[in-house]
């Protein structure tokens, strides 16, 4: 029994790994605890898998995604020192470089250099709709299926995380 | 349409949930109204340069042998028999040891599930005593507190209130619990915080019943027919336990 649960799972919920590692690493930007909240995170799903009816692929990502952003809050409660020491620091450095005085860093920075560190500065649940959206091509219901918030949070943090991103890249690209 | 219209709209436009009808409407505005399309095309080229500059990332080799390694875990039972040249008397033997071996595995599987859960709702738990996190429905009315969750979620909780008995309500809120939106409800009792979560029992793998105690907190949970209960407090166990009477009392006094 066990293992034809087992290849269901392999087949429903595995495929979506790079999906779960891509919004990990953006949750917690860092690869090694990535790997640990999706390593925690696979086995979460299969032990609640039994309980999981989802049959087409998109539900089972969802679900998956669900799991993982779970698992990065459970992470960051266990860690709140931790968390709070890099917000701290994150303050500093978007001061210090982005918003005060955008050219004075000698070198130019990229397009791509500027939004992710744009990225990287949103509060996490503007970020985890960002990744959702633009990198998984999550619908408003799974977006908010997957952070449990209702529709119109999704379509107001997505609009507002937008703005702000909005404002990381016009900033660099003198069009603002 | 007006400018807060379309600014509040232009998202869900651009992301292909407008209905038909709104989405003819904005395109209409957007074509008469040079400032609006300005807006539209800065989404766009935001939208164009995210998707150039933003890396998906490939789950590296060493993690999916973990992953693999991890579930090889989960389902292995324990052998009790080792394999090798066997009489038939020892073969019979082995069968009911499999047998044996097969039933406390899925014990231990559902205790692992509780386990794993009660730190979940104690994570909650802790999450929704940092400001401004206990409740999205602040109210001691029950009949403010239950039509709250309508469209919010596909079951109406059952919510009573104990002010009578020193429980007094404190409110409801939307929480994730086992990968699924459960209903929150939030008692008091003097300065002491009391969590219910709740949802349909049947959904998820929480039947049973079970005490925990997770770093200081209590974490108790039963299951009905209609809902799975699990409740959390720093609330001296006997109080506690005061209080989940008056709550499976509520529940059958309902039924």
């Amino acid at each position: 029994m066990e293992s034809s649960e087992l290849e269901r799972f392999e087949a429903v919920v595995l495929p979506h790994l790079d999906a779960a590692y891509t919004l990990a690493r953006y949750l917690t930007r860092d690869a090694d605890d990535a790997q640990d909240i999706v390593q925690e995170a696979s086995l979460r799903a299969f032990r609640y898998f039994a309980g999981f009816r989802g049959s087409e692929p998109g539900e089972g990502r969802a679900w998956l995604l669900a799991i993982v952003r779970n698992t990065v809050r459970t992470w960051h409660d266990r860690n709140r020192h931790h968390a709070k020491a890099t917000e701290f620091d994150e303050k500093l450095h978007s001061e210090g470089i982005a918003d005060d005085h955008p050219e004075a860093s000698a070198v130019r920075k990229s397009e791509s250099e500027a939004l992710r560190e744009a990225i990287d500065r949103l509060p996490a649940e503007f970020r985890e709709v960002i990744v959702l959206r633009e990198l998984e091509g999550l619908s408003y219901k799974e977006i908010s299926d997957v952070a449990g918030v209702p529709v119109g949070t999704v379509m107001s943090r997505l609009s507002r995380a937008r703005r702000r991103l909005e404002e990381a890249l016009c900033i660099v690209t003198e069009d603002c | 349409m007006t400018h807060p219209v379309i600014v509040a709209q232009l998202d869900a436009y651009l992301d292909g949930e407008l209905a038909a009808p709104d989405a003819g409407e904005l395109e209409a505005h957007l074509r008469v109204c040079p400032e609006c399309a300005r807006l539209e095309q800065r989404r766009r080229t935001l939208g164009a340069a995210l998707r150039e500059h933003l890396p998906r990332y490939e789950a590296p080799d060493t993690l999916r042998a973990r992953v693999r390694a991890g579930l090889r875990k989960e389902t292995t039972p324990v052998r009790a028999v080792r394999r090798g040249p066997m009489a038939w008397r020892a073969l019979s033997v082995a069968a009911s040891l499999a047998v044996v071996a097969v039933g406390s595995w899925q014990l231990a599987l559902r205790r692992a599930q509780g386990e794993a859960l009660a730190d979940q709702v104690v994570a909650s738990h802790l999450r929704s005593l940092m400001a401004g996190h206990l409740a999205d429905v602040p109210s001691s009315d029950q009949h403010t507190v239950k039509p709250w969750f309508n469209g919010k979620l596909d079951f109406s909780p059952p919510v009573y209130d104990f002010a009578g008995r020193a429980f007094p309500l404190l409110g409801g809120r939307l929480d994730y619990l086992g990968g699924q939106p459960v209903a929150a409800l939030v008692y008091g009792r003097r300065q002491h915080v009391i969590n219910v979560f709740l949802w349909p029992t049947g959904r998820g793998r929480s039947a049973g019943s079970g005490d925990f105690t997770r770093q200081g907190y209590h974490v108790l949970h039963w299951t009905t027919p209609e809902y799975t209960y699990w409740v959390a407090s720093d609330l001296g166990l006997a109080e506690l336990r005061e209080f989940t009477g008056l709550l499976q009392r509520g529940d059958s006094a309902a039924r």
